[in-house]
């Protein structure tokens, strides 16, 4: 396992250099990269709250960031993570207000469920454009994931818009406090459990079941997969569901967990994000835990630096998109190498 | 004694290298090679499949950087894995992988390799055309200019790489296995040319399997054995066939024991596959199949010959499931699948060598157990989900075994294993228990002598078995040698049938369409 320990030895290179470089940039700018430094360690650990609310942010970047696995398991790019996890938060809300009344654990199971049902509607319409047409999947998640921003933003604005509520932000009502599985900090054994379980299942799913290697075959070469009498659409269909279906419950888990509302535009980054942290995971199920919880503790610093410094926090989010450039370069790289996945109609 | 007047003296090999080592994690590819190849010469590179001989080629090239030693070109050291440099002393390759970029037209990837390409740097497509459609002219005419290399056969692709080398004006020329693909016709065109370089003052170093071959090219003959020079260069008139043939194998020899293939066959049924009238569209490079009869019953090879491009490779995929039939119906052990999908017919016992094997018959970054394990992948519906690696790794390399592929670890990745070992990967999982009928397109297509012979006695135990075989080759010698009857293909129809013993002239002539 050389390669592998050598792969992951780059990668956490990749992301001391993004640190360095964007260290060298504010420090160029005029800012004190020491008390940066040291706000982020805060920010992330050491403050009071700050290890709470860095596994807060783990969660749902972990899930999405298993979407994005998923996908690439089998060849496919789905980086609409974003707006599938805000269809996901909707169905669930709309679960929830439209059934308060209803047994507690059957609520919050319906939602998640329609959530998930919601998440892989919005990544099995590209999936099929591409299984079926050969359309490329990265414009069209994309594009989905716009859309899904902006179903958001018509429900929290309009049917179903808190009317008592005030502020620029038009947020939607709280869901019944019954239906929450962790308090406002986000974190809960029950939170935990559920997304741990998630992650084992991925992991069994795509290291230990035949579909699992059938994905992988076909991720490789669908050609020689075909040959092998893999159905390579419906193994392309269900890659996508899957991917969509973690989104969209990554929804749900915000929805039921810190959120209790929805607000136009909330998380506004986890979506892509966790296709860095999927990346920086080098697209294995353990290894995007560990990017997981690393950008989580940078998404809490984002949010603590302006107490400790003046800087703005989008400065962050620079670290953020070095990281992505860096391992992006290095998996066009990998990819070139390889020769594979040009966007083709996987024909039937 | 007479002192070499300096480096163009015709003393100095035009290929000098001195103890040469590669290795690849534990596998030593090649062992202190010290070789000097003499100017204007053709020279033979013989031995076993994983020898080390494509290895040994592309250290010559420059693609490959060895772990110790030198290689001189015409008396100049070419720093160590140094592509460009070996380039511009005038070398040329002929890889067994083929290198040209998929995504370009024929045109532009000649034009992008080219010696000496059009001095502008944006140029005009009719112009491009124009410049190149005499090379291609041979390869299947000038509107292959346009064709997207990945698009292309396997066939054409080997020939194009070939053109591209001759095109190069290179003035020593490496080829690797470049007749594994051609036909005999084709053969005796490319060794003609070769002989005209060589005329010219051109150092041919060739990479060979078939004896046959050596003796009508080449002028000396070098042998690799598990990574070492074990024979030559020597002049191809002082070596018998027996010394070739011993130099290769080894002092132990492989005993070529057939693989036991329980042929999952009912002894009921006698029919394993049936075609009637079936008809195909044409693909871009072959008719498709012209209401075509034919049948495979259980313990007989039938034989399909034809010239390449005639509708071999349309039958084979409209029999796999991956061509849509326009007309007529496919049976597999009397169970009508015209319509049913790959996985269906596979689950019927029907067993796949492709065409081509590096995209159709494995995956090339994936990991050999996987490669190996691919046909367990399917129709398991309702069996418990989880499965055990161990297992499957174990399984996977004890076919591997018996079918003596060369690996390291089953985890190494496919593209790792030398062009004859992958050919042996496919044929370790297709030719493994379950198997009624076999479609075996070029089976022993680059594989060395004795693995042919092994392939071969292993096509008739499956016979004897009770299984049926479907044998597609160009190579008419192996037709003639397994076949029970033999169909000729030309223009997507079955022009004649013969049944043994055939009569080489009347084959060929049906080959030609001369029977029309
Ligand atoms: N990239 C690689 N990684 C690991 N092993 C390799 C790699 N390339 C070659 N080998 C090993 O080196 C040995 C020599 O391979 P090579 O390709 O030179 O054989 P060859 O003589 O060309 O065989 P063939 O007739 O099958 O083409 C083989 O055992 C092969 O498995
Ligand atoms: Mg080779």
């Amino acid at each position: 396992m050389t390669g592998g320990l050598q792969r992951a030895a780059s990668t956490v290179l990749l992301v001391v250099v993004s640190f360095l470089l964007t260290a060298l940039i504010l420090w160029v700018s005029g800012y004190r990269v020491g008390t940066v430094l040291s706000g982020i360690i805060q920010g992330s650990i050491t403050a009071t709250g700050a290890a709470t609310s860095t596994i807060r942010w783990t969660i749902p970047l972990l899930l999405i960031g298993l979407g994005v696995v998923i996908g690439f398991r089998a060849g496919f790019f789905n980086i609409g993570g974003q707006g599938q996890f805000y269809v996901g938060a909707c169905s669930a809300l709309v679960v929830s207000l439209g059934w308060r009344e209803g047994p507690v654990p059957l609520v919050i199971m319906c939602g998640m469920i329609a959530a998930i049902l919601a998440g892989m509607a919005w990544s099995l319409l590209p999936g099929y454009l591409r299984v079926q047409f050969g359309t490329d999947e990265v414009l069209t998640t994309l594009m989905m994931s716009f859309i899904g921003a902006l179903v958001l933003q018509y429900l929290t604005a309009g049917p179903l818009r808190n009317p008592s509520g005030t502020g620029q932000t038009a947020a939607s009502e709280r869901i019944p406090e019954a239906f929450r599985i962790t308090d406002s900090s986000g974190v809960s054994v029950t939170a935990l459990l559920l997304v741990g379980g998630v992650a084992v299942l991925v992991w069994l799913l795509l290291e230990r079941t035949r579909f699992g290697l059938t994905m992988t075959l076909v991720g490789r070469n669908p050609t020689m997969a075909r040959w092998q009498g893999i159905d390579v659409r419906r193994v392309g269909l269900g890659t996508f569901a899957l991917s969509g279906a973690l989104s969209g419950l990554a929804g749900a888990v915000e929805l039921y967990g810190p959120g209790a509302r929805l607000v136009t535009g909330f998380s506004p980054e986890v979506g892509f994000t966790a296709v860095v942290v999927a990346l920086v995971g080098m697209l294995s199920v353990w290894g995007t835990v560990v990017a997981a919880v690393f950008f989580g503790g940078l998404q809490s610093a984002i949010l603590f630096l302006p107490i400790v410094t003046d800087l703005p926090p989008p400065a962050l989010v620079l670290l953020h998109g070095m990281v992505a450039f860096l391992v992006t370069i290095k998996f066009r790289a990998v990819r070139r190498r390889r020769g594979g996945l040009a966007a083709k109609p996987v024909a039937g | 004694m007479t002192v070499p007047s300096g480096p163009a003296s015709a003393e100095v090999p035009a290929v000098r290298c001195r103890s040469l080592g590669v290795s690849f994690g534990t596998v030593q590819a090649l062992h202190d090679i010290s070789l000097d190849l003499a100017a204007g010469r053709i020279h033979a590179l013989v031995g076993q499949n994983g020898a080390g001989k494509t290895t040994l080629a592309n250290v010559l090239g420059g693609l490959q950087a060895p772990d110790n030693g030198t290689v001189c070109i015409a008396g100049n050291q070419i720093p160590s894995g140094d592509v460009r440099a070996a380039k511009s002393a005038g070398l040329a390759m002929v890889h067994q992988h083929f290198s040209l970029p998929p995504s370009f037209t024929v045109a532009e990837a000649l034009e992008l390799t080219a010696a000496r390409p059009e001095s502008h740097s944006v140029y005009r497509r009719t112009e491009l055309y124009r410049r190149w459609q005499n090379d291609v002219a041979e390869v299947g005419g000038t509107n292959v200019l346009a064709t997207r290399i990945r698009d292309l056969p396997v066939e054409t692709r080997q020939s194009l790489e070939i053109v591209r080398a001759l095109a190069s004006e290179a003035r020593i020329l490496l080829l690797d296995e470049p007749t594994a693909l051609l036909t005999p016709a084709a053969t005796d065109t490319l060794f003609e040319r070769l002989r005209g370089l060589r005329d010219d003052g051109v150092t041919i170093l060739i990479v060979l399997h078939k004896l046959r071959e050596v003796a009508a090219v080449a002028d000396t003959v070098s042998v690799l054995r598990d990574g070492k020079l074990v024979l030559g260069p020597s002049e191809i008139s002082g070596v018998s066939q027996g010394q070739l043939s011993d130099a290769i194998v080894g002092p132990a020899p492989d005993t070529d024991r057939a693989i036991a293939v329980e042929a999952a066959t009912d002894v009921e049924q006698q029919l394993l596959l049936e075609l009637v009238r079936v008809s195909s569209r044409e693909s871009a490079f072959e008719p498709g199949l012209a209401s075509i009869d034919l049948t495979v019953e259980a313990r007989e090879i039938v034989g399909i010959a034809g010239v390449e491009g005639n509708g071999q490779r349309s039958l084979v995929s409209v029999i796999a499931g991956l061509s849509a039939v326009t007309e007529g119906s496919v049976l597999l052990g009397g169970e009508e699948v015209t319509r049913a999908p790959p996985a269906r017919r596979r689950l019927r016992g029907l067993r796949l060598v492709p065409f081509d094997r590096n995209s159709e018959g494995i995956s090339r970054s994936a990991p050999l157990w996987l490669n190996q394990s691919a046909l367990r992948l399917i129709g398991r519906r309702g069996q418990f989900p989880l499965i055990s690696l161990r297992q499957y790794k174990r399984q996977a390399s004890e076919a591997m075994d018996l079918w003596r592929v060369r690996y390291n670890t089953v985890a190494q990745p496919a593209e790792s294993l030398s062009g004859g070992n992958v050919q042996r990967l496919v044929l370790s999982r297709e030719l493994a228990s379950g198997l009624e009928v076999l479609v075996a397109a070029q089976p022993t297509r680059g594989l060395d002598f004795s693995a042919t012979n092994f392939v071969r006695s292993s096509l008739r135990g499956l016979r004897d078995a009770g299984a049926g075989v479907l044998l597609v080759s160009s190579d008419l010698d192996e037709l003639f040698e397994l076949s029970d009857r033999l169909l000729v293909m030309y223009g997507g129809g079955i022009v004649a049938r013969f049944n043994a013993p055939f009569d080489r002239q009347a084959v060929g002539d049906a080959m030609t369409g001369a029977l029309r």
